[in-house]
């Protein structure tokens, strides 16, 4: 069994029309047996940028807190908030310094431009970036994620549809999932509001 | 061994050699007493350089019983020079510290970045915010660094921090380009800062609220400044102060938020903005 799939996660990203929404779960397992049922893998950076650390979650917390080391120190230097471009650049050079001995996390990260323009990514464990202009998945249940997304996305959706697409993709993804699941945690951003749910799944 | 004597002996000459020419004023071992590095060697007392200009401020700290404020005078030397809206010596550290510079610019730049890393260490260390004495200090250890050995310069900086611990609470520091550093209920460092100590020494009462700090170091700033009229361009003002929810939160005052201010504590009159 490979080390990323030792917590078990799944993480998802979407786009609409001016506005994101990054949806998580919320196990928390050593292998098949579970610990928590109320973990945290999304994190926000500031107002508008978030980032979701899927794989093992010791490594997870850690990068977390570089990101938060790294992106105070720019805030305070810049007297501004960092641009998800930007940020996105960040991960992946954090990422790659350890190259050889690589922080074994898939993140994903969301967040609106100056500009209001949504902006997601997602990148591999050594921080090869790959951007998407609909949707990006990472963790254990990625592939049935996958699957949920292309069948479920459509374009320029309005947040409350948006939401409400994220959280049905989720929800039938970790379904087909052992070591992800237990509801889900859905942020959901636009230019004026952040949004914090949490779902109800299969509680099992 | 014995070539690591030898290539150690060659080693040592440079640095004396560097220092004997620095003349007096770096001589190894002497700690400056002040932030008059610059200013004796250009006999030009609490003058800084700066930006190219020689630039003469002072700066004022009071703490309150739920509040520290932070005042620094800012002087336009020429009329060429760009006017900059956004604050020049006024610098949060982190969200719970912020400090006002006194000295060379150049020098206060390095160690503001130095205290900034220090502060975001202590918080990925232990997933908290720095105690501010920690903080000054480890900055003074810094400082101290270059007044003990040859060859360098020390900082010519010194420094007001104002900040808030949950241990501590609020509280205001400042220091000197030595390394030495102290708490004080009211203080004031840069040029013309006697008058302006000795008038805080009259004024200061225990226990005051951050209102009558900034007024306090509004009325002390216009009554040692050399000009009359105390207006928002030639100050910066910085406040640390707890919000209702509990949270501490450094504020910078914007060049407008300044005006009301001044207008309110009746050192300017509103008629001459509207003109």
């Amino acid at each position: 069994m490979s080390i990323f799939e030792y917590n078990g996660s799944a993480l998802v990203a979407m786009v609409g029309k001016n506005c994101f929404a990054i949806a998580a779960d919320r196990r928390l397992g050593v292998q098949l047996q579970t610990i928590a049922t109320d973990f945290q893998r999304i994190y926000k950076m500031h107002d508008r940028l978030f980032i979701g650390l899927s794989g093992l979650a010791t490594d997870a917390q850690t990068l977390y807190q570089r990101l938060v080391f790294r992106h105070k120190l720019y805030q305070l230097r810049e007297e501004r908030d960092m641009k998800p471009e930007t940020f996105a650049n960040l991960v992946s050079a954090i990422l790659y310094e350890k190259r050889f001995g690589p922080y074994f996390c898939q993140p994903v990260i969301a967040g609106l431009s100056d500009e209001d323009k949504p902006f997601i990514c997602t990148m591999d464990s050594i921080g090869a970036k790959e951007l998407a202009k609909d949707f990006v998945v990472a963790g254990t249940a990625s592939e049935s994620l996958y699957g949920a997304c292309e069948a479920m996305y459509k374009p320029d959706l309005e947040p409350e549809e948006l939401f409400e697409t994220i959280s049905q993709a989720l929800l039938a993804s970790v379904d087909r999932d052992c070591l992800s699941g237990w509801g889900g945690h859905v942020y959901l951003v636009t230019p004026t509001e952040i949004k914090e749910r949490i779902l109800k799944g299969r509680m099992d | 061994m014995r070539r690591w004597l030898v290539l150690r002996y060659w080693l040592l000459p440079e640095p004396i050699a560097k220092i004997t020419e620095a003349g007096d004023t770096f001589r190894k071992g002497i700690a400056v007493p002040h932030n008059h590095l610059l200013p004796r060697r250009s006999a030009l007392p609490g003058r800084v350089h700066h930006g190219g200009h020689w630039e003469c401020w002072k700066c004022i700290g009071i703490s309150g019983k739920d509040g520290v404020v932070l005042v620094g005078e800012r002087k336009v030397t020429s009329k060429l020079l760009q006017t900059n809206t956004s604050a020049e010596k006024m610098y949060k550290i982190d969200d719970h510290v912020a400090c006002v510079v006194a000295g060379i610019m150049s020098d206060a730049n390095i160690l503001i970045n130095t205290a900034r890393v220090q502060a975001q260490r202590y918080a990925f260390a232990y997933q908290g915010p720095m105690p501010v004495e920690q903080l000054v200090q480890s900055l003074g250890d810094t400082k101290q660094g270059y007044t003990q050995f040859g060859g360098l310069r020390p900082f010519g900086v010194s420094f007001l921090f104002a900040g808030w611990d949950k241990n501590f609470g609020f509280q205001l520091y400042m220091s000197d380009p030595s390394g030495n550093y102290g708490g004080w209920k009211a203080t004031a460092i840069g040029a013309n800062n006697q008058a302006a100590q000795s008038m805080l020494k009259q004024d200061y009462k225990d226990n005051i609220t951050r209102e009558e700090a900034v007024q306090l170091a509004l009325t002390v700033l216009s009554k040692t400044m050399d000009s009359t009229s105390l207006r928002s361009e030639k100050l910066e003002l910085a406040e640390v102060f707890l919000t209702p929810s509990g949270k501490v939160e450094c504020q910078l005052h914007s060049p407008e938020s300044l005006d009301k201010l001044l207008v309110k504590s009746g050192l300017t009159q509103p008629a001459a903005e509207a003109s």
